[in-house]
């Protein structure tokens, strides 16, 4: 599905390896019955080959494309390497689940969440949208963070961000202006 | 720094030799001299020193099921290791600046580098140690084995809730719970027509679940799979292994353990020493 993060995960790998490949789209509030043939719940993303082997999980599907491909290795070849990235995930795993209410501190926005906030609303900028079956307490806390005065108050232009970016990426120094009308 | 002294205190000395004789003794040797080297590292104890040239180093529990996934790693590649048991009731202060999680297992190699996450100190003793890979080579095989892992990945809670529960409260759902689970190994073993879960022979994922199977042998649960043969004809297959069987749980000291932990006692990681 064209929004989920888990997907786009394996879409990354495969860019960035140059695996030639084809996408087939599920509609996650619909899915088609013959999906649950592919995955036991019927969850994206699902790798399948032309020897109708089958890899899923996110993070199975994108280390299972780095050994079975050749080119850019993504992962390091190093052991102790290779396990520093692994445990790196294991923490991002960690914050995600660390959430059991709706903000990261309890049932009201506190300073964790402000801590948090300034990164995803930049990814939330290129369009991180719903993918509500696999981080659903994710989407709903950047929804009710949208809904914060606070951060309301603060939220960046998404035009102009991408402005500032554009013009950032070139070195060039007005980048830092950009936006503003003298 | 030694305790007892009559030495004056100077200016701005801090009046303690007591309180560290006491630390020492809570953690220390015990009367007689040395102590047990499997006795647990806890609240107050000094760090180790650094990892001698050519062993690694785990810190573990005697019973934690997680850090039995690394020793049966080790043991079965006959790598050189020595291990350092944590209190996990009382930990020192000073473990975590190894992990900063506080849990066990960690490896600390002699050049300092450390590795935390069960499966994942499993994997680097794999891939950094020569000798019998127990990772398959084939990437689809070792996708395989990964996606096993995740079948497993609600057994190690619920089997804990259970033993919490069991002799409590009414623990139908639970045992449900965990049939159903026991039933998606049963799976596996049924589609891939072989005894272990990676083939014909032991491989990493056996490994990586057995010490939760360990448990019900331990404690004489076997019946939870009676449901489910081919797990059953496994358990047995996996009781023979080398390394399975060295380091098999000792029951009576297992439950001794099991009681003290789940009443939160700071005794429990030592029982039986």
């Amino acid at each position: 599905m064209r929004f989920c993060p888990h997907a786009h995960r394996a879409r990354l790998v495969l860019r960035a390896k140059g695996i030639r490949h084809e996408v087939i789209n599920i509609n996650l509030r619909n899915k088609p019955e013959w999906f649950f043939t592919k995955h036991p719940f019927g969850q994206i993303p699902v790798l399948e080959n032309s020897k109708c082997q089958l890899i899923y999980d996110s993070a199975i599907a994108c280390e299972y494309l780095d050994d079975a491909y050749p080119g850019r290795k993504l992962y390091p070849c190093d052991p102790y390497e290779r396990a520093r990235q692994k445990m790196l995930l294991e923490l991002f795993y960690k914050i995600l689940g660390y959430q059991n209410t709706i903000f990261f501190g309890g049932d009201c926005i506190s300073m964790i969440d402000y801590l948090f906030w300034p990164w995803f609303e930049r990814l939330d900028v290129y369009g991180v949208a719903d993918c509500v079956n696999h981080t659903p307490a994710l989407q709903l806390w950047i929804a009710a963070m949208k809904q914060d005065p606070t951060v309301r108050a603060l939220l960046i232009d998404k035009n102009i961000f991408l402005g500032f970016l554009d013009l950032y990426f070139q070195d060039n120094p007005d980048a830092f202006d950009y936006g503003l009308s003298c | 720094m030694s305790g007892g002294s009559a030495r004056s205190l100077g200016k701005g000395e801090a009046c303690s030799p007591r309180s560290a004789v006491t630390l020492r003794r809570v953690s220390g040797p015990g009367p007689g001299g040395r102590a047990a080297p499997e006795r647990s590292h806890a609240g107050g104890s000094a760090p180790p020193g650094q990892v001698p040239e050519g062993l690694i180093r785990v810190y573990s529990m005697r019973f934690c099921p997680f850090a039995k996934r690394t020793l049966l790693v080790l043991k079965a590649k006959g790598i050189g290791h020595e291990v350092i048991n944590i209190n996990l009731k009382n930990k020192p202060e000073w473990f975590f600046k190894k992990n900063p999680f506080g849990l066990v297992p960690v490896l600390e190699n002699s050049q300092g580098q450390v590795i935390y996450e069960s499966a994942i100190t499993c994997e680097y003793l794999d891939e950094a140690y020569p000798g019998k890979k127990l990772l398959p080579d084939d990437p689809y095989e070792k996708a395989c084995q990964k996606m096993v892992f995740e079948l497993f990945s609600k057994v190690p809670s619920l089997l804990l809730s259970f033993l919490r529960r069991q002799n409590k409260e009414d623990c139908s759902g639970l045992k449900e719970d965990l049939h159903k689970e026991f039933s998606k190994l049963e799976e596996v073993l049924t589609n891939k027509k072989t005894t272990f879960f990676g083939g014909s022979s032991l491989s990493m994922i056996d490994y990586l679940i057995w010490p939760w199977f360990e448990w019900l042998v331990a404690l004489e649960l076997n019946e939870y799979v009676d449901h489910t043969p081919n797990l059953k004809l496994w358990m047995a297959a996996m009781m023979k292994d080398p390394a399975v069987s060295s380091l098999f749980i000792d029951p009576k000291a297992f439950r001794g353990f099991l009681d003290l932990y789940l009443q939160n006692n700071i005794e429990a990681c030592d029982y039986g020493l």
